[in-house]
């Protein structure tokens, strides 16, 4: 209940949690929380709302896991990756970039009369000072940059890699953030100071922090102009539920995840209003490499293939997701933004969203199975019963596989739904020990597949069953992806021709094998209030990902909103 | 002398077992910090390259294979030096830090009640103790339902009642964010009309036991010759109820209140939860959702340092005042 913290996932999708203790802190923000908190309300502050629960902890220390925010606020990055779109990055503090020919060496362009918060310029030397000193502490490399930077004059870099490192790019010029040489040089362990004083060259500064809200402020000397919101405050709140309904009695701006009722917002919560991108990918994880240790009737792509047939994909849409899911592919791909890239080899497209029982039990019947006194599959008197590991409280998730067991009863699989703590769920995912389990996958840095193919589907990201593999869990890979995988590391993103045999490639071998069985691509929904702030992204104009928690992109959508009237 | 040493003695050993368990019993939780972390990462959308995983294992010094025995010397080492360990869930604020700005919102906020509750339920036990077959009895059936009640429900009535259908008072948090923080008026004043809810709701659960044990207590001391001694002496009443009765009956819930300010660091994690007040059960749950070991056992120890030493005090205290439990056998 109450103990399960909305921590991730919570903020990803803003599970429902069913909770004595949220109904509190209901009833306290439909009260208009009458004591207080009413700050900020008509001075053209916006109030968001991050997940986050439980107090903050001073932290502006872009590299550290536990910061509070900055990406993109206050520290920038030389471009801005939309990924939603595949389009060109939008400059920040790069204007242009270009690769050599075999993708080992870019030179970038920086912007000229750009100054930190503190007065002092920002030049060339502060850009090869950061990407050098993520390079020399491998605890703040979390991009994985392993290139060397030399400053050509004040506003040209150039960064040189071993190796053809195209698909780097986008995490060196999207996810570095660019900090001040003067004075990050006297710090000792960057990775260990929470920088309580941040300077940098963003369209925000810290204004105030309290343990239960931080305060940024508008960058007068923004090189871009002062932005039109003049203060953001970030609320900590107890949890979703919370959030929810401080949303509902006009307390936060703008929250991502799910309230009851998304399609009635705009009635709901006058001067509200929702927008749901589709991002992530709702999956079976399976644990399905025997050879690295799995064990169980999924490792059979018989049975995972049956089961992706056997499923009622509207149904589950409508009971567990509220209608915000839509279709996947088999080849994940996101069928709206990597359109250009699905596979014409596939043989569904689209997962089928009606299911296709007599094709799920025509694959089994094929691979040997036949149905026992119980009408449930057998193989070699083992039949085929599952278990799928959810965690407790994810209530959408839960709902979701109680209806997948009615469905797949029905096509002779039988999976049981196991409820684990959050911590015992990641453990077995990362341990690999389990049969089936409810996930999602996620995107990378740019608005390109690869990446998701690199995390998930690739061997050098995985490890036996008893060895945390992070993050292809499903223990499985094959040559034909790893030898698209390493050949599409070595052609320019702009080449679309040269890549898509490789994309190809996967796609058709992801739909043979089915590691992960496609379940629904999940919509990420956020609530904004349209009344008291313009220029929020639009189905039409989606220039970032709308979702406050998704750092840079909050950052792009916080530049471009202005106070209404 | 010799009382006291053993005494000393018999707590160094609970302590030093107490500590032991709170080293060992977050290590048997599944899961580790880093994963932990990661899935959080991942989880907020964000793109976790493989390579985050190997920065984070290096930062939090976690991949290291030393066996748990070396790694419960220096957590040891570190106790003896004052020295907590780095939180994980809020990487790298020191454990100590973390404890240090929560500690005070529950100490205030939980000791005040229980010290409010203490002082009312023993006022009002004397009286229906005293006054026995009146109608004050009926106080007894009350404030036992009420005692019954479990903490989060009736905190969620009173928020239910007094935050949203009259709004009298705030919902959320230890006081207004647009204050800073500090011994100015505003801010006091402000923290004080936020915790009064939460502080009311320890207040009504816990003042059943006091009245109770105070009032039995009394009803027994009235009977006493040394009583009927004082009222056959002419006393005024009142002076008989506080000076005579009272006085003796109050003997044990003493006891049961210094034991009880013990738990108060421990605080009350499902009214702070409910009420989202900045104290430390909710950091207790923080560290516990994030295998953060080193925050985990900074919160255990403070707890049961307090407990212990709130043993110990009634302990010396009671040789002092009732010599007849110094006296071997």
């Amino acid at each position: 209940m109450f103990l399960q913290q909305n921590r991730g996932s919570g903020r990803r999708r803003g599970r429902v949690r069913a909770a004595g203790v949220s109904l509190a802190a209901t009833a306290a923000l439909l009260a208009g929380c009458s004591g207080g908190g009413d700050s900020g309300r008509g001075d053209g502050t916006l109030i968001v709302y991050t997940g986050q629960a439980g107090d903050y902890q001073i932290n502006f220390n872009p590299y550290a896991p536990a910061r509070l925010d900055g990406d993109g606020t206050i520290f920038e990055s030389l471009f801005f990756y939309n990924l939603t779109k595949n389009e060109e990055p939008q400059p920040r503090l790069g204007t242009e970039y270009a690769w050599n020919e075999d993708g080992t060496e870019l030179s970038v362009t920086l912007r000229e009369g750009v100054t930190w918060s503190d007065g002092e310029k920002f030049t060339a030397d502060d850009v090869v000072f950061t990407l050098d000193m993520i390079d020399k502490h491998p605890t703040l490399n979390a991009v994985g940059f392993e290139g060397e930077a030399t400053a050509v004059d004040d506003t040209h870099v150039k960064i040189t890699f071993d190796k053809p490192s195209f698909l780097d790019g986008p995490y060196v010029l999207g996810r570095v953030w660019m900090v001040p040489e003067h004075l990050w040089r006297g710090i000792k362990d960057p990775s260990k100071d929470v920088i309580r004083e941040p300077v940098g060259t963003g369209p925000f500064a810290l204004d105030t922090f309290k343990p239960q809200a931080f305060t940024l402020k508008a960058n007068p000397d923004y090189w871009d102009g002062e932005p039109a919101v003049k203060r953001i405050r970030y609320l900590s709140l107890s949890g979703n539920q919370a959030g929810a309904d401080a949303l509902a009695a006009g307390k936060i701006d703008w929250q991502t995840g799910p309230v009851p009722d998304i399609a009635g917002v705009e009635k709901n919560y006058p001067g509200y209003r929702a927008i749901t991108v589709p991002m992530n990918q709702t999956v079976l994880m399976t644990c399905a490499e025997k050879d690295r240790g799995c064990e169980g009737p999924q490792t059979d792509p018989a049975v995972r293939k049956a089961i992706y047939h056997a499923l009622d994909r509207t149904q589950l849409n409508e009971l567990a997701f509220q209608s915000t899911s839509s279709a996947i592919s088999p080849g994940f791909a996101l069928p709206e933004r990597d359109k250009a890239l699905l596979s014409d080899g596939l043989g569904d497209r689209l997962a089928p969203m009606q299911p296709q029982v007599s094709e799920a039990a025509q694959l089994l019947e094929e691979a040997g199975y036949t149905k026992n006194g119980e009408g449930i599959y057998a193989k070699d008197g083992k039949a085929v019963e599952l278990t799928i590991k959810v965690v407790t409280g994810w209530t959408d998730y839960i709902t979701a596989v109680d209806t997948m067991g009615q469905q797949l009863k029905k096509a002779g699989i039988k999976v049981t739904p196991q409820q684990l703590s959050w911590n015992e769920w990641s453990d077995a995912r990362g341990q690999g020990r389990f049969e089936l389990l409810i996930d999602s996958l996620y995107q990378g840095p740019s608005a390109d597949p690869f990446y998701l193919y690199h995390y998930f589907y690739s061997s050098e990201t995985t490890a036996k069953v008893g060895e945390t593999a992070q993050p292809n869990y499903s223990r499985w890979s094959d040559t034909r992806v790893d030898r698209a995988l390493a050949a599409l590391k070595g052609i320019d993103r702009e080449d679309t021709a040269g890549r898509q045999p490789h994309f190809d490639a996967i796609q058709e071998a992801l739909e043979e094998e089915m590691p992960y069985i496609p379940v629904l691509t999940a919509g990420t929904t956020s609530e904004y209030n349209a009344e008291k702030f313009t220029g929020w992204p639009s189905e039409e104009d989606l220039y970032a990902f709308p979702a406050v928690w998704q750092r840079p992109d909050h950052s792009e959508i916080f530049k471009r909103l202005k106070p209404a009237g | 002398m010799r009382y006291y040493i053993r005494k000393l003695g018999f707590y160094a050993v609970a302590l030093w077992a107490a500590l032991t368990l709170n080293f060992f019993i977050p290590r048997l939780m599944p899961g580790n910090p880093v994963d932990t972390l990661m899935a959080r990462l991942a989880q907020r959308g964000g793109s976790v390259d493989p390579s985050v995983r190997r920065a984070y294992e290096l930062l939090l010094g976690t991949d290291s294979s030393e066996p748990l025995w070396n790694q419960y010397l220096s957590y040891l080492a570190g106790l003896a030096r004052g020295d907590l360990g780095i939180s994980v869930s809020v990487f790298p604020t020191p454990a100590a830090e973390v404890i240090r700005q929560s500690l005070p919102w529950t100490i205030v906020l939980v000791g005040l009640a229980t010290l409010i509750s203490f002082l009312l339920g023993v006022g009002l036990g004397m009286f229906t103790g005293w006054r026995r077959g009146t109608w004050l009895d009926q106080l007894v059936p009350a404030t036992t339902v009420l005692a019954a009640v479990p903490y989060f429900w009736l905190a969620l009535i009173l928020v239910a009642v007094f935050g949203s259908a009259l709004g009298w008072f705030p919902l959320l948090g230890g006081y207004d964010v647009i204050l800073d923080p500090g011994w100015n008026g505003e801010f006091l004043a402000s923290a004080l009309y936020h915790g009064t809810l939460p502080a009311l709701t320890i207040v009504i659960s816990s003042v059943g036991g006091w009245l109770l044990g105070m009032r039995n207590m009394m009803v027994s001391t009235v009977d006493e010759d040394y009583v009927l001694t004082a009222r056959a002496k002419g006393l005024r009443e009142r002076r008989v109820m506080t000076h005579y009765a009272a006085r003796n009956a109050v003997l044990p819930s003493v006891a049961g209140f210094a034991i009880s300010l013990g738990f108060v660091v421990a605080g009350s994690i499902i009214t702070e939860q409910v009420f989202s007040y900045p104290g430390i059960g909710g950091k207790l749950l923080q560290a516990v959702q994030n295998n953060d070991y080193a925050l985990m056992q900074g919160i255990f120890l403070v707890i049961t340092v307090a407990v212990l030493g709130a043993n110990l005090v009634v302990d010396l205290l009671y040789g002092l005042i009732d010599p007849r439990t110094r006296a071997g056998g």
